[in-house]
């Protein structure tokens, strides 16, 4: 073991601080975690661009019939022979349902119990591992809390739907843990973000401005995936989740690639596809806001070392707020009022431009594809049809053309108010990270984001405090009164 | 605020043993060596899925196509399932290897992070515990940042909606005003809400026995002469090796004819530009089929009704029972089994088509209890439309579909009644009691009646304006002279001329029924003869063909002895003449004759 000074105490000498084959420190960063060597950093935006470009593909895909391997046509057999019935296999056992329930509140009560009492980095990723091995590997990524959120709002929405209980617990059991203790669900029951987590080798911050705007698209995912499975045209969460493919070890070459990608770049930026693409992250990081036992870096006091700051690698760590001169609050009154009458009018703006969506967004709806199809059809009829599907379901549908039409133009009015409520959420969510980018904190220690934190423990193993707290560290001075807390 | 603490804290010291260092880090790039070499694999793996699928592949296209044009080549199939085989099993091999594969990297990238998880720590400093600066201009340069950051991703997803929503069209209106006007429109032929060809297009064509309205005539002239052994205005004739009496239908630039025996049933499609056969295509695994195919009488065989086509699908019914819809591909669609037909001489009445529903005048019996139906399926899914019973024993003719006295009518001719339907629903809309024997001979309209014969007995004329029972009150005329028993009659509106089996051939005014003139052609007739412009077509069971004026006298224009017998009706399309043989299927024309569109 060996003796740190603390850099601020008096007397100290520049030798104390260093150790022997260690470089000097720059001037006002820390040598071996400062990563500005942006080779990281470029690589990680290269992996985010390339995710961009995967995503982009992947809606082209969709477009295209793809080739699964399960969709391969059998051989035109001559000798009679015939294919036995195909089968599609059972519904999971109710009791085990039951079972995957209370593993979940199981583990839910775990996480809650390592983040909050025991303060075990270890106990959370062991947990992870199980998380990942059970919820992941297992049970192959579904049921999941993620796409859950699909299926109740397809309940709110759909009055011939009836929300299967363990979808309803396993979206709402996180949104309570969350409301009163934070996090959990994101700590180590998550699979998408154990294996996220468990993939981080060498950590890299990105910049503030970065983390706070790529912040804002799975607000935007969460919109799009609600208003989609509302009117019942897709599970868009499921359909572009990156990671269940790789659970269930096969899946369309794209989403692989998109699932390894994001590994790729969450080996050096901490759990990108939590932080900036889950839908459910989005939802439990608001919920979280008001949560009231939520995590601390040690509930001692804190010395503002810094050390946990570095620790983290998501970013969540928010440092002591800096007094104000009068003037600069004056200033940031009039900016806050001025972005709170911006919010509405980008309420309105987007909300306005998000109708747009209307047209192209109501295509991913099944009466209006058949809809669609069919006038073209009508109207450019192919010189010699082949055996189209999609007029043979409208056929079997037993729709007249004039009932389908009908019922697309209602679906797709459905959609015009629905864009306007998905554009009107994105103008909110942007509104309200302007405001809350411009809110004076009062903040006096250095605390994680009670939004961001997803409780991983790791800020406890290197405060020292806490360390000095559990006794796994011996204090070489007394503590200071509680009296020098003010 | 805390403030700073003064206090000493003791941390672990480095573990950093060099040789532990560079195990991990040698273990960690053979690792991640390791696995991209495994992903790299399946990712050309991946590529070589999409070349060695048998549905893509250009080797298997090639020798399909072959196949095409010489079907009976049983080298040619073997060499094709072989190659099938060798593909599917590459295929398969390839899945089998990434599912291993994708084992492989999952260890190997465990080991990797495990490797390098390891490096890392013991790379790894503890950092400088060090207060951090505060610097307030800097804070608040780094908070604007970020919000101009929030609010240009604002503007981006905005722009992104707009650019979709506003490249990105759809044809589905978006209110219902808006659908009630496409429908509208659709009435006025815009676009129309059958899926189905339109009138226009159905008369353009041949689309089934006879044409689109069954009478054998089309306006467009036909060809003046050929000679067989010369060749000479034969452009084309193709080898049929299916037999059947059925004659072929015209859909744009293909024919349609179907054949079969008790081992097989099959429909046949011919290149209308150069006779290659582009499809032959089996009617297999038809649901509600009996385990063992019905037998049919040799008279009319197994493929004697002729095939009908909406220009979407093409539809064929045999002997034995079988109903298929395929595509004009030759991919099935939907097929039913009407089971074992009660039919002496096997079922040979024709299909007809109206609107996108296939009919089927379903005869049986020896009494018109037996259950006799008249049905209308669904083209698109084979769904019945509608059916009516009928009060007909087994007869031989076929419905005709045509627009008289100001609606869609189904004429059907039977013992003893002639019945006429509304095509949309089936309703009965007026009957005739005139018939006797074993009809056969199918209806025409011309001149403003039904022409409606009794074989070997009369020909009435009947207007098809009436409700109920007809048969006192709108028969207008009758003759008795030459009536066929087999073929019928034909008409260029004006005149309507009836060949018997012996070959008599006979003229009669469609206005009075008065007969104009009368010849014997000295030949065997039992196919249909048919008017293409102003010339009369007849050909002969011994392979007699012959050419007249369809005039008020007799003018023959051209005869010749073809090496065939005929027993189908001639089809027109496209200023061709289409004809079926027992052996060869012919296209007879003038070269450079206008292509049937």
């Amino acid at each position: 073991m060996k003796e740190i000074r603390n850099p601020k105490a008096k007397g100290r000498r520049k030798s104390e601080t260093r150790r022997p084959n260690h470089p000097a420190p720059a001037k006002t960063s820390f040598s071996a975690f400062d990563l500005r060597p942006s080779f990281g950093l470029r690589i990680s935006a290269l992996g985010l661009l390339l995710l961009c470009a995967f995503a982009v593909c992947s809606f082209a895909e969709e477009a295209a019939p793809a080739a699964g391997r399960f969709r391969f046509p059998p051989p035109e057999f001559e000798s009679g022979y015939k294919l036995p019935d195909t089968t599609t296999p059972p519904a999971r056992a109710l009791v085990m349902q039951y079972v995957d329930v209370a593993v979940f509140l199981g583990a839910l009560g775990l996480a809650t119990w390592l983040t909050l009492k025991k303060r075990s980095r270890r106990g959370i990723v062991a947990l992870s591992v199980f998380s990942l091995l059970y919820f992941g590997f297992y049970r192959e990524g579904c049921i999941c809390a993620i796409g859950s959120i699909q299926n109740v709002a397809l309940a709110l929405f759909n009055s011939g739907y009836t929300v299967p209980l363990t979808a309803l617990i396993f979206c709402l059991a996180p949104i309570v843990f969350a409301l009163v203790i934070g996090r959990a669900f994101c700590a180590a029951v998550c699979p998408h973000g154990a294996i996220q987590d468990l993939v981080l080798v060498k950590p890299v911050n990105i910049p503030m401005w970065l983390e706070h705007a790529l912040g804002v698209l799975p607000f935007v995912f969460l919109g799009a995936g609600l208003l989609f499975a509302a009117t019942g045209s897709a599970f868009l969460i499921c359909r572009y989740d990156p990671f269940a493919p790789m659970f269930r070890m096969t899946g369309s070459f794209l989403m692989l690639s998109i699932g390894a990608v994001f590994l790729i770049v969450g080996m050096f930026i901490g759990r990108p596809f939590c932080r900036f693409f889950c839908p459910y992250g989005a939802l439990l990081r608001v919920a979280s806001v008001v949560a009231k036992w939520r995590v601390r870096t040690t509930p001692d006091y804190c010395t503002q070392c810094r050390l946990c700051e570095q620790s983290c690698p998501f970013g969540a760590l928010n440092e002591p707020s800096i007094p104000a001169t009068p003037v600069v609050r004056s200033d940031e009154r009039r900016r806050l009022v001025r972005l709170f009458l911006l919010t509405p009018l980008l309420v309105v703006g987007i909300g306005g431009v998000g109708s747009l969506l209307a047209g192209p967004a109501a295509k991913l709806h099944s009466t209006v594809a058949l809809a669609e199809h069919w006038l073209h059809h009508q109207k450019t009829p192919p010189e010699y049809p082949a055996m189209d599907p999609d007029l043979l379901r409208l056929k079997r549908a037993d729709k007249d053309p004039k009932q389908l039409v009908s019922e697309a133009a209602a679906m797709r009015a459905v959609f015009i108010r629905n864009g306007w409520l998905l554009g009107g959420w994105i103008g909110l969510v942007i509104g309200a990270k302007l405001i809350s980018l411009s809110l004076r904190r009062t903040r006096t220690d250095y605390e994680p984001d009670r939004g961001a934190c997803v409780g991983c423990a790791r800020c406890f193993e290197f405060c020292p405090n806490e360390l000095v707290r559990r006794g796994l560290m011996p204090a070489s001075a007394p503590a200071p009164p509680p009296a020098a807390k003010t | 605020m805390s403030t700073a603490a003064s206090s000493h804290f003791v941390v672990p010291a480095s573990k950093a043993d060099p040789r532990a260092l560079r195990t991990w880090r040698t273990a960690s790039v053979i690792a991640g060596a390791f696995c991209v070499v495994v992903c790299g694999a399946m990712v050309v793996g991946h590529f070589r899925l999409g070349v060695d699928n048998p549905l893509k592949s250009p080797q298997v296209k090639a020798l399909k196509d072959k196949l095409l044009a010489a079907p009976e080549d049983e080298p040619l199939k073997r060499q094709i399932r072989a190659l099938d085989l060798q593909l599917r099993q590459r295929y398969f091999h390839q899945l089998s290897l990434n599912d291993a594969g994708a084992w492989l990297a999952l260890a190997g990238a465990l080991m990797f992070l495990l490797a390098a998880k390891r490096e890392m720590s013991l790379r790894k400093t503890p950092p400088m515990p060090m207060p951090k600066q505060h610097d307030a201009a800097r804070t608040a340069r780094e908070l604007a940042v970020a919000r101009g950051a929030v609010a240009a991703v604002g503007a981006l997803v905005a722009a992104g909606f707009a650019i979709i929503g506003v490249s990105i069209t759809t044809s589905v209106p978006a209110r219902q005003a808006e659908v009630e006007k496409i429908f509208k429109a659709g009435a006025a032929g815009a676009v129309p809400v059958v899926d189905a060809a339109t009138p226009a297009e159905m008369l353009a064509n041949w689309p089934s026995f006879r044409g689109a309205d069954g009478s054998g005539f089309t306006k467009t002239d036909g060809p003046p002469t050929w000679d067989t052994k010369t060749g000479a205005g034969i452009l084309w004739k193709s080898p049929v090796a299916a037999q059947g009496f059925n004659s072929p239908i015209v859909w744009r630039n293909r024919v349609f004819l179907s054949g079969g025996d008790i081992l097989k049933r099959e429909v046949l499609c011919f290149d209308a530009a150069n006779g290659k056969l582009l499809w032959q295509r089996a009617i297999e695994n038809v649901p509600g089929a009996p385990a063992k195919v019905p037998e049919v009488a040799e008279q009319c065989g197994y493929a004697a009704p002729t095939m009908a086509t909406d220009g979407r699908r093409v539809y064929v019914m045999f002997a034995s029972g079988e109903l298929a819809a395929l595509t004009l591909d030759g991919q099935p669609v939907w097929s039913k089994h009407f089971g074992a037909l009660k039919n002496a001489y096997g079922h040979a009445t024709s299909l007809a088509v109206w609107q996108g529903k296939v009919l089927v005048q379903l005869d049986q019996g020896d009494s018109p209890q037996s259950g006799s139906k008249m049905y209308a399926f669904d083209g698109a899914t084979g769904k019945i439309a509608w059916e009516q019973r009928r009060p007909a024993p087994a007869s031989w003719a076929s419905p005709i579909v045509v627009e008289a006295a100001g609606k869609p009518q189904i004429i059907t001719i039977s013992v003893p009644w002639a019945i006429s339907y509304a095509a949309n629903d089936g309703t009965e809309l007026w009957r005739a009691r005139e018939f006797d024997g074993e009809i056969t001979p199918s209806p025409i309209v011309a001149g403003g009646f039904v022409l409606l014969i009794s074989p070997s007995n009369k020909m009435a004329a009947v207007k098809p304006d009436g409700a109920g029972d007809v048969s006192k009150t709108h028969e207008k005329w009758a003759a008795e002279d030459s009536i066929p028993d087999v073929t019928s009659p034909v008409s260029n509106g004006e005149l309507v001329f009836i060949a018997n089996t012996g070959g008599m051939l006979t003229c009669y005014d469609v206005k009075d029924g008065k007969k104009v003139w009368e010849h014997d052609l000295n030949m065997e007739v039992q196919s249909s003869p048919g008017i293409a412009g102003n010339k009369l077509y007849i050909f002969g069971t011994k392979g007699a063909a012959v050419v007249l004026e369809a005039g008020r006298a007799f003018k023959q224009l051209a005869r010749t002895e073809m090496d065939d017998k005929f027993f189908a009706s001639p089809a027109f399309a496209g200023g061709k003449l289409f004809m079926r043989g027992l052996k060869h299927l012919y296209c007879i024309g003038e070269k450079g004759a206008a292509a049937a569109k």
